[in-house]
C-alpha cells in the first residue's frame, strides 16, 4: 500500500451528454458526460474530450484581423466554402454566425438566414450550430426560419436568453434541435435560465449553456471561475447546471486590441501574428481546463494547437 | 371501485342538513351536496385557509394545514377543501364572515409588549415634610431639602438644577414646607438628581415616554412609571418624510445648508405632536413626563440629537457614535419636564441601530440557548443571529417596495389596501381582501407578498417573475387579467369599476422585479450571515419577526416567494413592534437599560458591502422562490403539483 | 482545515474587551478565520486556546521565498483549490532558463533583455521574476562562470540547476546570500544536497519521477537535515501529467493536510513542448493549475505578455465585485447625434444596460463611471455615484468632443441628482431615464427621435 494516498472526490453527479447531429443524415457529435473535473482521469471518466468548433460568418467578415483574413482567404466570401475548408482543417463542428441579420449590419431577414444555413448544411456533413445576432426579436425571426429548414438534423440554435427563450426552446422541441442558452457570466443566471427552459418542456439533454466568454485580459478570470463553479455544482449532483458548456473563444479573443492590431500598440507586446494566436490559444485552454465542452475558434493554427493540447491532456 | 366505498353520514350544523357520501369525499363537496357552498378561492389546494369548518364528531383525513394553529386543529378545525370524510361526521360550518375573521386573526397576532423586568425605572417620588427654618435652625432652604431627601432616599449626593433652586423658596413656602420631590437615580445608586419639586402633597404622577423613531413612522407610549401601565399610544408619520423617503435621502438633505437643523426640528415637531395627543385634553400634564427612552435606527438617532449622519453613508460607514449622551428635555426643546432625561438606546453600526438593539432585547435572543434568527423587516431588513453565547447582525437594503413605494399600485397598510389575494388555480381569477373591507385602493406589503406567491403557485408568472401573456391570455379568453399594459405585461387584480380609485389595480413585470429584488436582498442577508457563521437552515431553532410590517406577513406566502427560509411554520413567531417594546422595557427598568448596553456591545456586525458573497447570494435569490429550489422543499412540492 | 469564525470564537475569552482592536471577540474570530489578522493580537487567549488555534492556522502549503535582493519570489501558502473559494494569493514566479553551454555573450544578452522587460496593463507593471541557470555542461567551473554572468546582469532571484553537489557548492559559496533555489535533490544526491541547503540556508527543490511516495520520502529526508523551505518537482512534464500531479499535490496539502507534500511546485513547460507557443500554452496552464515556479526556455515578449496577462487574471481577487473598466463604451456604431447614457461600473448593471440598449436598435454612447463595482442605487447610497463624479467623468472622457448635442441620460434611480448635475455641467441638458434597464428601449423611442 502506498504511503501517499491521493484524496479522490466521490462525485455524485455528472455532466449531461448532448448529441448534436446524428440524425437527418448528419454526422453525430456527443459532448459532455464528464464524471470528473477536466482530465482528472485518476478519478472519473471524461468520455468525450472537448470539441473544437470553427466559426463561420454569413458575411465576408471584413472587420476581422489580418492574420485571420490571410488564413481563410477566398473562403471568407462564401459560408459554404468557408465551412468546407473549416472541416478540412479539422473542425469537429461548424458554428455559423448570422451577422448580417443584425439591425446595424444589414438587418437581413429569414430568407437570407436560410440561404446561408443551407449553404453550410450542404457543404459539410458535420454537426452545425447557428447563432443569431443576439438581438432577441431578431434572433427569434431568423432562427425560426433556420430551425424549420434544418428540422430533424439536430442542429444547435442560439441564443436562448432570458428574454426570448420560450420561442427558441419551443422550436427546438418541435424540430428536434439543441438550444444554446446564454447568460452573462453568472452561475445563478445560468442555472435560472436552464430551469426556465426546462420549465417550458425542452429536455435537459437538448440544452448547451454558454456562460459568456471573457477573453484573456478581458474578463477571462470571471468566465473561468463561473465555469469552474458550474462544473463543480454539476458534479455534486445539481441537474440544472449539468449542461455541457460552449465558449466563443475566437470571437472574444480576436475582438481585443492585442489580437486585432499590429500597429499603434506598445512594442513590449511583441510580434502581432505570434501574440494574437497565443492570445486565442491561452483563452481556449484556460476555459477547457475550467470545463468547456466546445470551444469555438477562428484561426486554423489555434485549432491545431488546441487540438494537440486536448490530446495531450487526455493522454 | 368507487362504488364499493362505504357511505358515511355527514350532518352540517347549525342548519342540521344531512347527506350520505362515499368514504374519502372532500368535505367541501359533501357540503355542496347539502346545499352549503363554501368558497374556495385558491381552487381547492389548501392554500388560502378560507374554507375552515369545525369537525365536532367523527374521523377525517388530510385535515392538517399550516393555516391552522395547533389549538385550532385540536379543536377540530380543518380546511374543507383538502379534508376528506373517513367516518360519520358532525360538522359545523361557520358563516362566511367568521371564516374570514379566523384567517385574519390567525395571520395577525399582534402581542402587547411584555415587561421582562420588575418595574424599577430609577425615578422616585418622595413626599417629605421639612421643619421650617428658625433662628435656632438657620439651615438654608436648599440644604434643608437636600438633607431631608438624601436621608430619605439613601443617596450620598443630590444634584439640584438651578431652575429648581430659583423656584425653591416659593415652592417650599407655598406647600407649607411639605413637598413632593421627583428624583432620578444616577449611574450609581448613591448619586441622584432632583428632577421636579411640587409644593404640598397633592398627587403628582410619574410618567415616562417610550418612543420608536422610524424612518417613516414615529410611535410612542405614554407610560405610568409606577405601575408600568401604558396610559396611551400614539403614532404619526415622521415629518422628516417630506425631506426624503429613506435614510440616504435624509443624510444627503442633512448635508445641505441648515438641513441637519431642519431635520432635527421636524422630528422634534413630530414627537411634540405625539405628546400633545397623549396628554390631551390637559397639555400641561406633559410636565409629569420625567423620563424618555428613544429607540431608532442609527441615522434617526443621529438626527434626533443633531449629530451629523454624513459618515454613515460614506465608506467605511462609520457613525459619529453608537452610544449616545443622555440629554435633558429642555436642551432639545421638548415640552416635558425640562429636566427629564432622554436616553437613546445604543446602536451597533451604521445600518444597525438602537431599534435593533431594542428588538434584540425584546426578542430575548441574547438569553436563549436556542439558535435564533431575529429579523426586522422594513425599508431595511436587519437580521440578528445567535443565542446566549454569541450574536451577529447585518443589514440589507430591501428598498421601500414592501412599504408601497416603487410599486405602481403600492400603498401603505391603511384601510382600502389589498392585504390578501388568492388566485384560483382553475380559472386564474383572484379573490381579494382589503383592510377594513373597504373598496380596494391599492396593494400593501402583505398583499404584494400574497399576490406574488399566488401568481407563482398558479403559474401566472414564471420563476423569474415574467408573465406569459400569450398563453395566459389564451387561457383566460377575452377579458384576460394577464395582458400587455402601458407599463408592459401585467396582471389585473381589480378592474377599474370595482376599485376605489376608478382605475385598474394591477402588477406589472417591473413591479414584480422590484418585489423580487426586495425579498432577494433580505433573503441574501440571511444566507450570507448563516454562511459566515457556518450555520445551516435546519440548525435554526426559531425565527422571530419584529417590525411593524413583519406582523402582517403571512408566513406561508413569505416562504413561497423566498423571503423567509423554508422552515417548519411552528418555528416562526411574530413579536410586533419590537423596537418600541424594547424602549418600553428600558424606560421601566434600569436593569433592562444595562442589558441593552450589554447586548449592543456583544453584537458582531457583518458588513455586507464588504462581502462579495452577498452579490452572489443576492443573484441566487432573484428567482422564485430561489435558484436553489432544494432550499425550499415545501415550495418545490407545490410547484411540482402545480405543473402536473 | 480552516475553522469557521464561530469555531474559533469558542477558544477565545468571550469578554469583548476590544484589546485586539475589534469590537467583539466574534468579530476578531471571523477575521482570524479569514486569516486577515494574527492570533497574537489577542493578549488574553488561554494557552489551551492558543494550542488549539495555532494548529488549525498553520498554512497547509509552506510559503517559500527566493531571492536576497529587492525583488523576491514568494510562493506557496495557498488555501484553496479553486480561486472562487477565496483567492489565489501568491502568483507563480516566472523564470527564464539559461544553460552553461550557451556562450556567455548570448546569456548576458538574454538576461539583460529579460530582466529589463516590463509591460503595463491596467496600471500594473508586469515583468519576469528570475533566472534559472542549468549546469548542462556537467562542468562545475563552466556552471560558476555562467552563474557569474547572470548574477552580474540582474539582482532577480536565481534557480541553480545541477544534480552535482560540487557544482552547486561552488555557486552557493558565492551566491548564498541571494537565497537561490537549489534544484534539485534526487534520490541519489539527497544527503549531500540537503546538507548544502542547510549549510547555506537556501531553499531546495526535490525531484522524483517515481511517484509521490518517493517525493515525500525525499522531503522528509531534506526536512531531517534541518531544511524547511522546499519546492517540489513531481517529475511530470506534459499537459495531462502536470495537470493531474499538480492537482493531486494541491489536494493532498489542502484536503488531507499532508505535511510532507505541503510545498509549492516547480514546473518546466518547455521540456515537453514542440514549439515556443506550446511551451507558453502549457505555462499558462501551470499558472492556473497550481504551479509555484514556472521555468521558461525562452524569452519573447509576444509570448511573455500573454502569459503575464494570464497570471494577472487568475490572481485577481474574485472577492472583489465584478467590475467593468470605467470609460466610454459604444453600443452599435453611435454617431455624434446618438444618445449618451450614464451608469456605474458594476458588471451586471453594465451588461443589462448594454444589452437592452443594443436590442433597442438605437446606437448609443455609454459612459461608465467608476463606482468601485457598485450598482446604481448602492453606489448612490454610498456617495460613490454623485453629480461631481459624473461631471468629472463627462469631462475626463471628453464627451463634448464626441457629441454634437449636449444631453445626457441619468439612470431613473438617481433622478435626485439632476439639480446638482445641472449645476456641475451648466452646458448640458440632464434627462432622467428609466429606473429599469428593460425600459431603455421605450425611453429612447419616446425621448430620442
Amino acid at each position: 500500500m502506498p504511503k501517499v494516498e491521493v484524496p479522490l472526490e466521490k462525485w455524485s453527479g455528472k455532466v449531461r451528454e448532448v448529441t448534436l447531429g446524428g440524425s437527418g443524415g448528419r454526422k453525430g457529435l456527443t459532448v459532455g458526460g464528464e464524471a470528473t473535473l477536466p482530465f482528472l482521469s485518476f478519478e472519473g471518466a471524461m468520455p468525450h474530450p472537448p470539441s473544437v468548433a470553427i466559426e463561420v460568418s454569413d458575411t465576408p467578415a471584413s472587420e476581422w484581423a489580418a492574420p485571420l483574413r490571410q488564413a481563410w482567404g477566398d473562403a471568407l466570401e462564401d459560408p459554404g466554402a468557408w465551412a468546407k475548408k473549416a472541416a478540412e482543417l479539422g473542425a469537429d463542428l461548424i458554428v455559423l454566425r448570422l451577422n448580417s441579420a443584425h439591425p446595424e449590419q444589414g438587418n437581413t431577414g429569414p430568407e437570407q438566414a436560410k440561404a446561408a444555413a443551407e449553404k453550410v448544411l450542404a457543404a459539410v456533413n458535420l454537426p452545425v450550430v447557428v447563432l443569431g445576432p443576439e438581438v432577441p426579436e431578431k434572433d427569434n425571426e431568423v432562427l425560426m426560419a433556420v430551425s424549420d429548414l434544418a428540422a430533424g438534423q439536430r442542429i444547435g440554435l442560439g441564443y436562448c436568453m432570458e428574454k426570448n427563450y420560450r420561442t427558441i426552446a419551443a422550436s427546438c422541441i418541435a424540430n428536434n434541435h439543441v438550444a444554446l442558452a446564454k447568460t452573462p457570466i453568472d452561475l445563478n443566471l445560468a442555472k435560472q435560465l436552464n430551469i426556465l427552459i426546462s420549465d417550458v418542456g425542452l429536455s435537459a439533454d437538448s440544452i448547451i449553456m454558454d456562460p459568456t466568454t471573457g477573453a484573456l485580459g478581458y474578463g477571462l478570470e470571471y468566465t473561468y471561475s463561473v465555469m469552474e463553479r458550474l462544473r463543480l455544482a454539476a458534479l455534486v449532483g445539481d441537474k440544472m447546471t449539468a449542461m455541457p458548456m460552449f465558449c466563443t473563444v475566437g470571437e472574444e479573443s480576436w475582438r481585443q486590441k492585442e489580437s486585432k492590431f499590429a500597429e499603434g500598440v506598445p512594442p513590449t507586446w511583441g510580434q502581432h501574428d505570434r501574440r494574437s494566436l497565443v492570445w486565442e490559444q491561452i483563452t481556449a485552454l484556460a476555459l477547457i481546463n475550467a470545463g468547456a465542452d466546445i470551444v469555438v475558434l477562428r484561426h486554423p493554427k489555434t485549432v491545431d494547437a488546441v487540438k494537440a493540447a486536448i490530446r495531450k491532456l487526455a493522454g | 371501485m368507487s362504488s364499493q366505498k362505504p357511505l358515511h353520514q355527514v350532518v352540517f350544523a347549525p342548519e342540521g342538513r344531512t347527506v350520505r357520501v362515499p368514504h374519502d369525499t372532500l368535505l367541501v363537496d359533501a357540503a355542496a351536496q347539502a346545499g352549503l357552498f363554501i368558497d374556495i378561492p385558491c381552487g381547492g389546494q389548501g392554500r388560502c385557509g378560507r374554507c375552515q369548518v369545525k369537525v365536532e364528531e367523527g374521523l377525517t383525513t388530510h385535515g392538517e394545514s399550516p393555516y391552522l394553529s395547533r389549538q385550532q386543529m385540536a379543536e377540530g378545525w380543518v380546511l374543507s377543501c383538502v379534508c376528506r370524510v373517513a367516518s360519520d361526521l358532525k360538522v359545523t360550518v361557520p358563516p362566511k364572515r367568521e371564516r374570514e375573521r379566523a384567517v385574519t386573526t390567525a395571520s395577525r397576532k399582534a402581542a402587547a409588549p411584555p415587561l421582562d423586568w420588575p418595574v424599577s425605572p430609577g425615578i422616585h417620588r418622595f413626599s417629605v415634610e421639612l421643619s421650617p427654618p428658625s433662628l435656632e435652625d438657620p439651615t438654608t432652604d436648599l440644604e434643608r431639602l437636600t438633607v431631608a431627601l438624601t436621608r430619605r432616599g439613601g443617596f450620598s449626593s443630590l444634584e439640584v438644577p438651578l431652575p429648581i433652586v430659583q423656584q425653591l423658596p416659593v415652592t417650599l413656602r407655598r406647600g407649607d414646607w411639605r413637598v413632593n420631590a421627583v428624583v432620578e437615580q444616577g449611574p450609581t445608586p448613591e448619586r441622584a438628581r432632583l428632577l421636579a419639586l411640587h409644593p404640598g402633597h397633592e398627587p403628582c404622577p410619574l410618567w415616562g415616554l417610550a418612543v420608536d423613531i422610524g424612518t417613516t413612522n414615529v410611535v410612542a407610549f405614554l407610560v405610568d412609571l409606577e405601575s408600568g401601565k401604558i396610559l396611551g399610544q400614539a403614532s404619526s408619520l415622521n415629518r422628516q418624510v417630506a425631506r426624503g423617503e429613506d435614510v440616504i435621502s435624509r443624510i444627503i438633505y442633512s448635508l445641505k445648508g441648515d438641513g441637519l437643523a431642519v431635520l432635527q426640528r421636524l422630528v422634534m415637531e413630530t414627537i411634540t405632536s405625539l405628546i400633545a395627543e397623549l396628554t390631551a385634553p390637559r397639555p400641561a400634564d406633559s410636565a409629569h413626563i420625567h423620563s424618555v427612552v428613544v429607540a431608532a435606527n442609527t441615522t434617526m438617532s443621529h438626527l434626533f440629537l443633531g449629530i451629523t449622519p454624513r459618515h454613515i453613508r460614506e465608506e467605511p460607514y462609520v457613525p459619529v457614535t453608537n452610544r449616545y449622551p443622555v440629554v435633558r428635555a429642555g436642551e432639545l426643546g421638548l415640552p416635558l419636564n425640562p429636566n427629564a432625561a432622554i436616553y437613546t438606546i445604543p446602536s451597533i453600526a451604521a445600518y444597525v441601530g438602537g431599534d435593533i438593539t431594542s428588538g434584540a432585547l425584546t426578542s430575548g435572543i441574547y438569553k436563549t440557548p436556542a439558535l435564533t434568527l431575529f429579523m426586522d423587516v422594513g425599508t431595511n431588513g436587519e437580521i440578528v443571529l445567535g443565542n446566549a453565547d454569541w450574536l451577529m447582525t447585518d443589514a440589507c437594503s430591501a428598498g421601500p417596495a414592501f412599504e408601497g413605494a416603487g410599486i405602481r399600485c403600492g400603498m401603505r397598510a391603511i384601510p382600502g389596501a389589498i392585504e390578501d389575494i388568492t388566485i384560483s388555480s382553475k380559472t386564474l381569477e383572484p379573490t381579494i381582501r382589503t383592510i377594513g373591507d373597504e373598496p380596494p385602493q391599492g396593494i400593501c406589503g402583505s398583499g404584494m407578498i400574497s399576490a406574488l406567491s399566488e401568481m407563482l403557485i398558479t403559474g401566472v408568472i414564471s420563476r423569474s417573475g415574467r408573465l406569459n401573456v400569450d398563453s395566459m391570455g389564451q387561457r383566460m379568453g377575452e377579458r384576460s387579467r394577464v395582458r400587455r399594459g402601458d407599463h408592459g405585461p401585467e396582471y389585473v387584480f381589480v378592474w377599474a369599476q370595482d376599485s376605489g380609485t376608478g382605475k385598474d389595480i394591477s402588477f406589472s413585470e417591473v413591479d414584480i422585479d422590484n418585489l423580487i429584488r426586495a425579498k432577494g436582498a433580505i433573503y441574501a442577508g440571511i444566507e450570507v450571515m448563516l454562511k459566515s457563521a457556518g450555520i445551516t437552515h435546519d440548525m435554526i431553532e426559531q425565527v422571530l419577526i419584529g417590525g411593524a410590517f413583519g406582523q402582517h406577513i403571512n408566513i406561508e406566502d413569505a416562504i413561497q416567494i423566498g423571503l423567509l427560509p423554508d422552515l417548519p411554520w411552528e418555528r416562526f413567531k411574530y413579536l410586533g413592534n419590537t423596537s418600541l417594546s424594547g424602549a418600553y422595557n428600558v424606560l421601566l427598568s434600569r436593569e433592562a437599560r444595562a442589558k441593552a448596553e450589554e447586548v449592543a456591545g456583544k453584537m458582531t456586525y457583518l458588513e455586507l458591502i464588504a462581502d462579495n458573497s452577498f452579490m452572489n447570494e443576492f443573484t441566487a435569490a432573484l428567482f422564485l422562490p430561489h435558484t436553489e429550489i432544494d432550499k425550499f422543499p415545501s415550495v418545490k412540492v407545490l410547484l411540482e403539483q402545480g405543473s402536473q | 482545515m480552516a475553522l469557521s469564525g464561530i469555531e474559533i470564537y469558542k477558544h477565545l475569552p468571550k469578554t469583548n474587551c476590544k484589546d485586539c482592536g475589534f469590537p467583539t471577540c466574534l468579530a476578531f474570530a471571523m477575521k482570524l478565520s479569514q486569516k486577515s489578522v494574527e492570533l497574537s493580537a489577542c493578549p488574553h487567549v488561554s494557552e489551551a486556546g492558543k494550542t488549539a488555534l495555532e494548529a488549525a492556522s498553520r498554512p497547509p502549503i509552506r510559503l517559500v521565498t527566493l531571492g536576497g535582493g529587492e525583488k523576491k519570489i514568494a510562493v506557496g501558502n495557498e488555501v484553496v483549490l479553486f480561486r472562487h473559494e477565496k483567492t489565489f494569493y501568491h502568483p507563480p514566479g516566472l523564470v527564464v532558463r539559461v544553460k552553461d553551454t550557451q556562450s556567455l555573450a548570448e546569456v548576458e544578452k538574454l538576461v539583460a533583455a529579460a530582466a529589463g522587460y516590463t509591460v503595463e496593463r491596467v496600471g500594473i507593471h508586469m515583468g519576469l521574476d528570475g533566472f534559472a541557470i542549468e549546469n548542462a555542461s556537467g562542468n562545475g567551473a563552466a556552471f560558476l562562470k555562467c552563474v557569474d554572468a547572470v548574477a552580474a546582469k540582474t539582482t532577480l532571484p536565481l534557480v541553480l540547476m545541477s544534480s552535482d553537489p560540487a557544482a552547486l557548492e561552488g555557486a552557493l559559496a558565492k551566491y548564498a546570500d541571494r537565497k537561490p533555489l537549489i534544484y534539485a535533490a534526487n534520490k541519489d544526491n539527497v544527503a549531500a544536497v540537503a546538507a548544502l541547503a542547510a549549510k547555506h540556508k537556501c531553499p531546495v527543490a526535490v525531484v522524483s519521477r517515481d511517484g509521490l511516495d518517493q517525493l515525500s520520502d525525499l522531503t522528509e529526508a531534506v526536512n531531517k537535515a534541518g531544511v524547511e523551505d522546499i519546492v517540489l518537482d513531481p517529475g511530470a512534464r506534459d499537459f495531462g501529467g502536470t495537470l493531474r500531479s499538480l492537482t493531486q499535490l494541491r489536494r493532498l496539502a489542502l484536503k488531507k493536510n499532508f505535511r510532507p507534500l505541503g510545498y509549492p511546485v516547480i514546473t518546466f513547460p518547455g521540456d515537453s513542448a514542440s514549439s515556443p507557443e506550446e511551451e507558453t500554452l502549457l505555462a499558462s496552464q501551470h499558472v492556473a493549475k497550481y504551479g509555484g515556479i514556472v521555468v521558461l526556455n525562452q524569452f519573447d515578449p509576444s509570448l511573455v505578455y500573454p502569459l503575464l496577462t494570464m497570471r494577472l487574471n487568475i490572481y485577481t481577487d474574485p472577492q472583489k465585485p465584478i467590475q467593468v473598466q470605467p470609460g466610454v463604451y459604444q453600443v452599435g456604431t453611435p454617431k455624434n447625434s446618438s444618445p449618451l447614457l450614464i451608469s456605474t461600473n458594476f458588471s451586471l448593471t453594465y451588461f443589462a444596460i448594454a444589452g437592452e440598449t443594443e436590442s433597442s436598435g438605437y446606437p448609443a454612447w455609454l459612459l461608465i463611471v467608476d463606482t468601485e463595482g457598485q450598482s446604481v442605487l448602492t453606489a448612490w447610497a454610498a456617495g460613490k455615484f454623485d453629480a461631481d463624479k459624473i461631471a468629472k467623468s463627462v469631462k475626463q472622457f471628453d464627451m463634448a468632443s464626441k457629441l454634437a448635442h449636449r444631453s445626457l441620460v441619468l439612470p431613473g434611480h438617481v433622478a435626485v441628482l439632476r439639480g446638482e448635475l445641472e449645476e456641475a455641467l451648466p452646458d448640458w441638458k440632464i434627462m432622467v431615464g428609466p429606473r429599469e434597464a428593460v425600459d431603455i428601449g421605450g425611453f429612447l423611442k419616446r425621448s430620442w427621435s
